[in-house]
């Protein structure tokens, strides 16, 4: 069939031209913050690749506790390009969760999440914890002592929030400590249960801003605006940016590929200086600060409350914000903002330095 | 004599790794000439990302000089023939 008669063929079932009208007569707002929209679609971007990458190490991954470690060293040391692959999987998901909390931070910042895109804040705050969560359970399919130890302590600290943690915990693992089980079960979470809740968040999300359309500061808000069409002048940017993503990500994967440690033994004592990976960092850091014992309650359960409570405050911060819902300035939400990002950020250091 | 001195020094020898740090797995080709290929190829990959940006970015000109002009949009008016 030749290219004519092919596009004869979509045009007689599907009204393209108006979808060419559509993506025409789609305005965005051009302003001096606009360099942070972009971090939205360098995270979809990102996705795309680990999906492609994910797909092709699960051909010769054995999620099997006996074999898992031993498959991950046969597809970097035996397989034609398979430590780049793996090595793209790895810096994929690195720069992945580090473009969404940029996301994250610079929608609080901007104060993006407010009257009418609070949904639009909940789904990507949702993502966000999948992706971390992504980020976990990929970890221990390596299989090896410092993943088994991460994941051991990460599942250990879950348990310790009061009443679900228990129940928390033994989900996770699948029994009572890290077994060949929570491989299998992290195994399934990461290659079918993540990868499905995402696609179905993301359109959700893709859909809402389509809806919505970009948001703009509420400082820039009353002033006249520029506006540029999406297709082609915005495409053509993030076309730009996609590709120099693209290439800092395969220079990550060239030249520091990740290491592998040797097979997890779950008898063997915990690795020394072990950390978890640097986006629990900040987590890891504010459980130290906290003394094992809290007038006569287990200060790490205390922690992991007072953690739990910020975070679900961090959530919850569209729906608490009435100044911004109602377009003024709301100084102390600005403030709240800057100490989030602030500790993420020193806590994040603090913990990689020490 | 000989086989004792024999089977002692080779027990001392294979204990002796047991000591020895584990080998770190090579996670990236240790062959210098693949290792020539690949930063030759990652160069290469440099310069056509470099290369696509620069034609997209004169595109884009393009596409804004057009938009600037008002030539790109459609007149109410026109005279169709049917």
């Amino acid at each position: 069939m030749s290219c004519q008669r092919l596009r004869n063929w979509i045009e007689e079932r599907y009204d393209v031209e108006e979808m060419r009208r559509l993506a025409k007569h789609k305005l965005v707002p051009v302003h001096q913050y606009e360099i942070w929209y972009y971090t939205g679609g360098i995270a979809m971007f990102l996705f795309i690749l680990q999906f492609i990458t994910g797909m092709v190490l699960s051909f010769y991954y054995i999620p099997y506790f006996e074999h898992a470690n031993k498959s991950v060293i046969e597809i970097v040391t035996k397989l034609n390009m398979g430590w780049f692959f793996r090595s793209l999987h790895h810096w994929g998901a690195q720069l992945a969760i580090t473009v969404l909390f940029i996301h994250a931070f610079s929608t609080l910042l901007l104060k993006s999440y407010r009257k009418p895109r609070e949904l639009l804040w909940v789904s990507g705050f949702i993502l966000l914890g999948i992706s971390i969560f992504f980020g976990l359970s990929g970890y221990l399919l390596l299989w090896d002592e410092r993943a088994f130890a991460a994941v051991r302590v990460a599942t250990g600290g879950a348990g310790n929030l009061p009443v679900i943690g228990g129940l928390i915990k033994a989900f996770l693992r699948g029994g009572l400590d890290v077994t060949g089980d929570t491989l299998t079960r992290f195994y399934a979470f990461h290659v079918s249960i993540l990868p499905l809740v995402t696609l179905f968040l993301i359109g959700i999300h893709v859909l809402l801003v389509q809806y919505h359309g970009m948001s703009v500061p509420l400082s820039l808000e009353k002033k006249p605006q520029r506006q540029i069409p999406f297709f082609p002048n915005l495409f053509y940017k993030d076309l730009i940016i996609w590709l120099l993503v693209l290439g800092i990500m395969v220079s990550l994967a060239v030249l520091l590929p990740p290491e592998i440690g040797k097979k997890a033994d779950p008898l063997a004592p915990a690795p020394e200086n072990i950390k978890p990976e640097w986006y629990f960092l900040f987590l890891f850091q504010t459980l130290k600060l906290f003394p094992g014992d809290i007038m006569g309650l287990n200060g790490e359960t205390i922690a992991i409350i007072l953690i739990s409570c910020g975070i679900l405050f961090f959530f919850l911060i569209p729906f608490f914000d009435r100044k911004s819902s109602r377009g003024e300035k709301s100084v102390l939400f600005t403030w709240i903002g800057v100490l989030y990002t602030l500790y993420f950020i020193v806590m994040t250091i603090i913990g990689f330095v020490s | 004599m000989k086989r004792i001195v024999f089977a002692v020094s080779f027990f001392f020898a294979n204990a002796l790794g047991l000591f020895a740090q584990d080998k770190a797995i090579e996670v990236f080709p240790a062959a210098p000439y693949d290792r020539f290929i690949i930063f030759q190829a990652l160069a290469l990959f440099w310069i056509g990302i470099i290369g696509l940006i620069v034609i997209i970015r004169m595109k884009l000109r393009e596409i804004e000089r057009i938009q600037r002009m008002g030539i790109d949009q459609e007149q109410k008016d026109t005279p169709l023939l049917d």
